[in-house]
């Protein structure tokens, strides 16, 4: 069967077959191209396991391994089956051929060796990964520590010995049965021939089935203590542009500590980051759905992983596009085209004016600021310069790129750019009151991070000080963190997530599972901080950190070794009892070759600003979650080393963009786009920002106790302040309890709706006799329709449309004419009065309620 | 053919292969419930609404003069409260709960509670953890991971209501949503957001007024906002508003719209605030009932104040008997309503009390042994699990986890705690309950 379809393709294709015989040819750029690995030009297998999953590719990216029809020539060397998998049959070389449907073929050279002979079954290299890979030892079965219904392996594999007597010595030996291999009781219950709480995860009619039976057989071997050790593994391709509900088949190779190499496809466990985006199947196809954006798809075998990107474009022409005022539009602007995904306009000059001073200065833009920026974009108009990068259509007004310009070099120079960035550090750095004694502490702390963001402190020396605290809070405030984060453990995993983007607390009892870190990992980056140590501070009840002096070291519970100090994979050299091992720990994060330190700040800042990291969740830059846009993680990252991480100069880099200042507004394209930023996803105020707005919008002080009135939430020095807070509570500010940025809240709820509707405390302030609706209604220098061109620019930055004005304005009349008349003319007045105020009562109510005012947008 | 010896030979840890089939054949039983389920659902059938109503008694009553009574102990453990049987045979409980006594076969007691700590909060009750070592963000009350893993059943409703006050002495507060998110909190009718649903210095035409101008005003195009956060912002003004107007949560709040009888049968309790805990508003097992009727999932109450250190009798007495009505009552109501397969019920507190009496005729924190009370959700009722000793101090059977029942509230609400996980908030998935803990065989068999 299979001669006689080959020889009809030989017929069929005629002369390009001739063409296409000097198979070594073939490469990449060819129309039809088969591979399985970079670089590997030819084939070998070498026992009769031995399987290879090979793929066609035509014009370099489209995949149609599932399509073409593949055939060996001669035959009887090897079997390819249809979804290109190579099977050896007989010693010999052969040549294998795919053909596509309009008639195209590629060829491939493959030997086979020893086809006779089975390599000996090794337990850790061959029977750990089919646990694996059915599920059997996954975090919810019995990889739980404890196991599941009696019998326990290690998560994910991770520990081959335990497992092996788990399986072997342990219940008595019933679990395998050599005498009768189908019948022990790992198969019977796998397949769901006895009830199994996992279901049936083994087929009888599968290789792993029957490698299985093979092991029992051959008297449940352990393998060559000496055999070779999987080093990495690696997938092909690594990245791919896919079009929409398109296909493509991956292959994993494992690579061995003797060099050798094995195609473990079937074997590794695929996941893909966006399940909305793509789904896996178990023999390596990923499938990606009709939505456009970037996906990658997790690869794991044994303990290693690999990672595969698949970017799936819109495929739009995109003709227009905004100026690339910054390097961060080059390289967005560069993805857009390449995806195909046309951006939304700049947004207009006021709406940036908003959204930049909520990002920076973490409040609402003053009316003055509004005016004041008015009139700078208006003499920039009349100024008239035509912007020679700007190609947007001349219909909407140019952007006033020289005055939002000066608005950022304003904003990040005011004192409320410090006190914005350090309510989010100050949250990140745990600064935490737990007892009423801790107050010295987190304000002198909370100061200390102010000032710090204020003089624009250097980021690596912001991150050394407080890293190296030592001493007393009165001398040095950021000892603080080590009152609050006090165990070896606390420190070691708080400053791998929130300075590296490292997720390190699972190595603390086994091997990570999306990452390559291990337990020796985990307690080596913790032996930094084996050598700190308290005593008593000048205050009674407070500490002071000090040096113990001694070698560092930290003991590997896995082991019970003692492990030295090293930056995650890097050892570091000499350190000598005298030495505070922290200083080197600084030493290794800030230097500019650290692959960890600039891009997780990056990437956080980014998130801060576009609201979506690229990496998300932004301080999980795992190499299993790969950035949506590598390029410019990188070149920001650079960036911020070379300009001696300014973080100032990064907040201006960032909002100056043309892609920062691009408008929600999605156009018919980009609504679903959520990887790309090509519009500005908006964000709801967080707590203390949203807070204050209301506070501005009613015209009412806050009152914090111990704190001068007015205070502003945003510049409240630690959490203390949230439990007599239910407006903060409600609304999410975290309450300094972890490293992650994750503890600040934006989700909706029940109870922030009824609060912000109806909580009496807000409803109190609005009809305040002090409020601003009192003022309002008072105010008879002004007409109705200036004092609501005020609210709206007080609220929204913007001007009303006329039909908001409008109804506005028949509110106001509406009220006040509905308003009973008195016995006098006096009396009449009071309650005419009384009816307007309550009506710019509602106004404001209704204002502050809108979404557009409970957004940053 | 070869014979082997006859001989009934046990495995070293007393297990013989006789007695591990019965076991095995036990097993396979435990399996038949899900796939029943299972082919309930397949069927077409209407699987009803789930869901658990847990009442804490803040403090800790005393094990052994309620539900645990010690008749055989020296007069000075044993105190003055005499045993009367009810209507389970051998279950005897104290006699100032006759009506339990009465509906006794609609509950289970567990007796052998054995891991309480001696730390005055609901944490325990509420997360099924203890409070040191959490992991970051903190451990979730089982109301919260309920709400997050299931979500609302009514959208009117909030999936987790919070009956209780905000009470004075704070740990009795403690359980919060943790790294289930705050947005995953108990709605609290009663605490904080009692004053938020009342209309505050406005009268219902006005917010009608406020409400048209603010859909005038609210034009924002939600499409901007792809994450659906705008979209469920405006799913809750809409809810808050129903409940601001009228609504199904009100509904479910106003007793009013109660029949007086069944209003009655629960009796009046204590609206005063007990010590520094709760006050006994017996009103609120049957808003609890209303409320798992409109579809929320999770609804706790706390109930009193059981922290006898002193007039340990004297307090009993003029307790007991007010837990006695509304328990009774919510037992007896689930029943009659055909609830008591969907709605679990578990009362319970922190610790149990010391077996030996006070000088001031009082009893102390016993975290040693303790009781639980568990009715309705399709368990196996009329029955005692575990037992203590002869002076009530330690568990002499069966010893039962927080964690135990914590498994098996969730196996009633169809949740998995061998499957289901929610991340912290380091993304590190965690189990609902301790490892180890499964769901009581007992309970559920």
């Amino acid at each position: 069967m299979a001669r006689f379809s080959f020889v009809r393709r030989c017929l069929g294709t005629g002369l390009k077959w001739a063409v296409l015989l000097p198979l070594t040819a073939v490469a990449a750029g060819e129309p039809l191209v088969i591979h399985y690995r970079a670089g590997a030009d030819r084939l070998v297998l070498a026992s009769q396991d031995a399987r290879q999953q090979l793929l066609v590719t035509a014009d370099g990216q489209k995949d149609l391994t599932r399509t073409v029809t593949w055939s060996a020539e001669p035959p009887g060397v090897v079997t390819v089956d249809r979804t290109g998998r190579v099977s050896p049959v007989a010693d010999g070389t052969a040549k294998i051929v795919a053909r596509d449907e309009q008639g195209q073929t590629a060829a491939f050279p493959v030997t086979v060796t020893n086809a006779a002979q089975r390599a000996p079954i090794h337990f850790a290299n061959q029977i750990v990964p089919i646990f694996t890979k059915n599920g059997c030892n996954g975090g919810g079965c019995h990889g739980k520590a404890a196991g599941q219904n009696g019998f326990r392996l290690s998560l994910l594999g991770f520990e081959p010995a335990e497992d092996y007597d788990h399986l072997v010595k342990e219940a008595r030996g019933r679990r395998l049965f050599p005498a009768a291999p189908e019948r022990s009781l790992l198969l019977t219950k796998g397949a769901a021939q006895l009830p199994h709480g996992g279901g049936k995860r083994l087929d009888p009619d599968s290789d792993d089935y029957r490698l299985l039976i093979r092991w029992i057989t051959q008297g449940m071997p352990v393998g060559r203590a000496d055999a070779p050790t999987v080093t990495r593994v690696e997938v092909f391709p690594t990245e791919r542009v896919m079009a929409l509900n398109s296909e493509q088949q991956l292959v994993v190779t494992a690579h061995y500590s003797d060099g050798s190499t094995e195609d473990v496809t079937r074997g590794a466990l695929f996941e893909p980051n966006d399940k909305d985006m793509a789904a896996t199947d178990a023999v390596g196809r990923v499938k990606v759905f009709n939505q456009s954006g970037e996906v990658a798809v997790m690869v794991r075998y044994q303990a290693k992983v690999a990672v595969f990107r698949a970017t799936v474009p819109l495929g739009l022409a995109v003709n227009q596009l905004p100026p690339a005022r910054t390097f961060v539009d080059e390289l967005v602007f560069r993805q857009l085209k390449q995806v195909g995904l046309p951006p939304s306009e700049v947004a207009d000059d006021l709406t940036f004016l908003r959204r930049v001073t909520l990002d920076v200065a973490g409040r609402l833009p003053s009316v003055e600021e509004v005016s004041a920026f008015e009139a700078a974009v208006q003499q920039e108009r009349r100024e008239g310069q035509p912007d020679p990068g700007d190609s947007l259509s001349a219909s909407a007004p140019k952007p006033a790129w020289k005055a939002r310009d000066a608005v950022i070099d304003r904003l990040v120079g005011s004192p409320e750019y410090a006190e914005n960035f350090a309510a989010k550090w100050s949250a990140l750095l745990r600064n935490k009151r737990t007892e009423p004694r801790h107050a010295r502490g987190t304000y002198a702390f909370h100061d200390w991070i102010e000032a710090q963001f204020d003089r624009n402190v250097p980021y690596d020396q912001f991150v050394r000080s407080i890293l190296t605290a030592t001493g007393d809070l009165d001398e040095n405030p950021p000892v603080a963190w080590y009152r609050q984060v006090k165990s070896l453990q606390g420190q070691l995993e708080d400053t791998a997530q929130l300075f590296l983007g490292q997720r390190l607390q699972c190595a603390q009892c086994h091997h990570h599972p999306y990452e390559r870190w291990s337990q020796a990992d985990y307690w080596s980056f913790g032996a930094f901080f084996s050598q700190v140590a308290y005593k008593g501070g000048s205050q009674p009840g407070e500490d002071a950190v000090v040096h113990r002096r001694g070698m560092p070291q930290a003991t590997n519970k896995k082991t019970g070794q003692p492990v030295k100090p090293a930056g995650l994979g890097d050892p570091i050299d000499r350190l000598s009892a005298d030495e505070d091992p922290r200083q080197a720990l600084a030493a290794w994060m800030t230097s500019p070759d650290n692959k960890f330190f600039a891009r997780a700040l990056v990437n956080r800042y980014w998130k801060h600003f576009f609201n979506r990291g690229l990496v998300e969740p932004e301080d999980d830059l795992r190499d299993t979650n790969p950035a949506t846009n590598p390029e410019l993680l990188n070149a920001m990252a650079a960036e911020f080393v070379k300009g001696g991480f300014d973080l100032k100069e990064l907040v201006r880099t960032l909002t100056r963009s043309s892609v920062y200042q691009l408008s929600a507004f999605p156009n018919e394209h980009n609504a679903r786009d959520r990887h790309h930023f090509a519009r500005y996803y908006p964000r709801r105020l967080g707590a203390e920002s949203l807070f204050d707005s209301v506070n501005l919008m009613v015209g009412a002080e806050s009152k914090f106790d111990g704190l001068p009135p007015g205070t502003r939430a945003v510049a409240l020095p630690d959490n203390s302040f949230n439990a007599g807070n239910y407006f903060l509570t409600v609304f999410g500010r975290p309450d300094s309890n972890s490293a992650c940025e994750c503890e600040r809240s934006a989700d909706a709820s029940l109870s922030q709706s009824l609060h912000l509707l109806n909580a009496k405390d807000i409803q109190d302030r609005l009809a305040a006799d002090v409020g601003r609706a009192a003022a309002l209604a008072k105010d008879t220098t002004r007409a109705d329709d200036e004092k609501l061109r005020e609210l709206y620019r007080l609220a929204l930055a913007r001007e009303p449309q006329p039909q908001e004005l409008q109804l506005a304005q028949e509110y106001l009349t509406k009220k006040t004419q509905a308003a009973p008349a008195g016995k006098d003319a006096a009396e009449t007045e009071a309650a005419r009065m009384k009816a307007r105020r309550e009506a710019y009562e509602d106004t404001l109510w209704a204002l502050l309620n809108t979404k557009e005012f409970l957004f940053n947008h | 053919m070869i014979a082997l010896p006859g001989t009934a030979r046990r495995f070293c840890d007393g297990v013989s292969r006789r007695n591990f089939l019965r076991i095995g054949s036990l097993g396979l039983g435990g399996l038949a419930l899900p796939q029943l389920l299972q082919a309930e659902s397949a069927a077409g059938l209407k699987s009803s609404q789930k869901s658990v109503i847990m009442i804490y008694l803040p403090g800790g009553p005393p094990h052994q003069d309620t539900f645990d009574l010690k008749p055989g102990a020296p007069s000075e453990i044993r105190g003055e409260f005499k045993p009367i049987p009810t209507v389970v045979p051998g279950m005897e409980i104290c006699e100032l709960l006759p009506r339990l006594a009465r509906v006794a076969d609609r509950f289970a007691l567990v007796r052998s509670l054995a891991d309480g700590i001696d730390d005055h909060s609901d944490f325990m009750c509420q997360t099924g953890r203890r409070k040191g070592n959490q992991p970051p963000g903190g451990w979730p009350t089982m109301g919260a991971c309920v709400s997050r893993l299931l979500g609302p059943a009514n959208p009117a409703v909030p999936a987790f209501v919070g009956l209780e006050p905000r009470m004075q002495h704070r740990p009795y507060n403690a359980g919060n949503a943790g790294f289930a998110g705050v947005a995953h909190d108990a709605f609290r009718p009663a605490a904080d957001a009692k004053s938020d649903m009342v209309l505050n210095g406005i009268t219902s035409d006005r917010l009608g007024d406020r409400r048209t101008l603010l859909k005038a005003f609210d034009q924002f195009r939600r499409e901007v906002d792809s994450s659906g956060l705008m979209e469920g912002l405006d799913a809750f003004n809409q809810q808050a508003f129903g409940m601001l107007t009228s609504s199904e949560l009100l509904r479910a709040l106003d007793l009013q719209q109660e029949d007086a009888k069944v209003r009655e049968r629960y009796g009046q309790g204590d609206p005063k605030v007990h010590g520094d805990a709760a006050p006994m508003l017996n009103e609120q097992f049957l808003v609890a009932r209303r409320l798992v009727e409109e579809g929320a999932r999770f609804v706790t109450v706390a109930y009193g104040f059981w922290d006898y250190h002193g007039n340990n009798f004297v307090n009993a007495r003029n307790d007991l008997p007010l837990l006695d009505q509304a328990l009774s009552a919510l037992i007896t109501d689930l029943h009659d309503r055909g609830l008591d397969k969907d709605v679990s019920v578990i009362v319970w507190s922190e610790f149990g009390r010391s077996p030996t009496i006070n000088k001031d005729a009082g009893r102390d924190h016993w975290p040693r042994a303790n009781c639980a009370l568990l009715a309705g959700g399709g368990m196996k009722v009329g029955q005692v699990i575990g037992a203590t000793d002869r002076w009530g101090g330690e568990p002499s059977e069966r010893p039962v986890l927080f964690g135990e029942i914590f498994a098996t509230l969730y196996q009633r609400l169809g949740i998995d705690v061998n499957q289901v996980t929610i991340p912290d908030l380091t993304g590190r998935p965690n189990f609902l309950v301790p490892e180890g803990c499964q769901p009581l065989k007992e309970l559920i068999g």
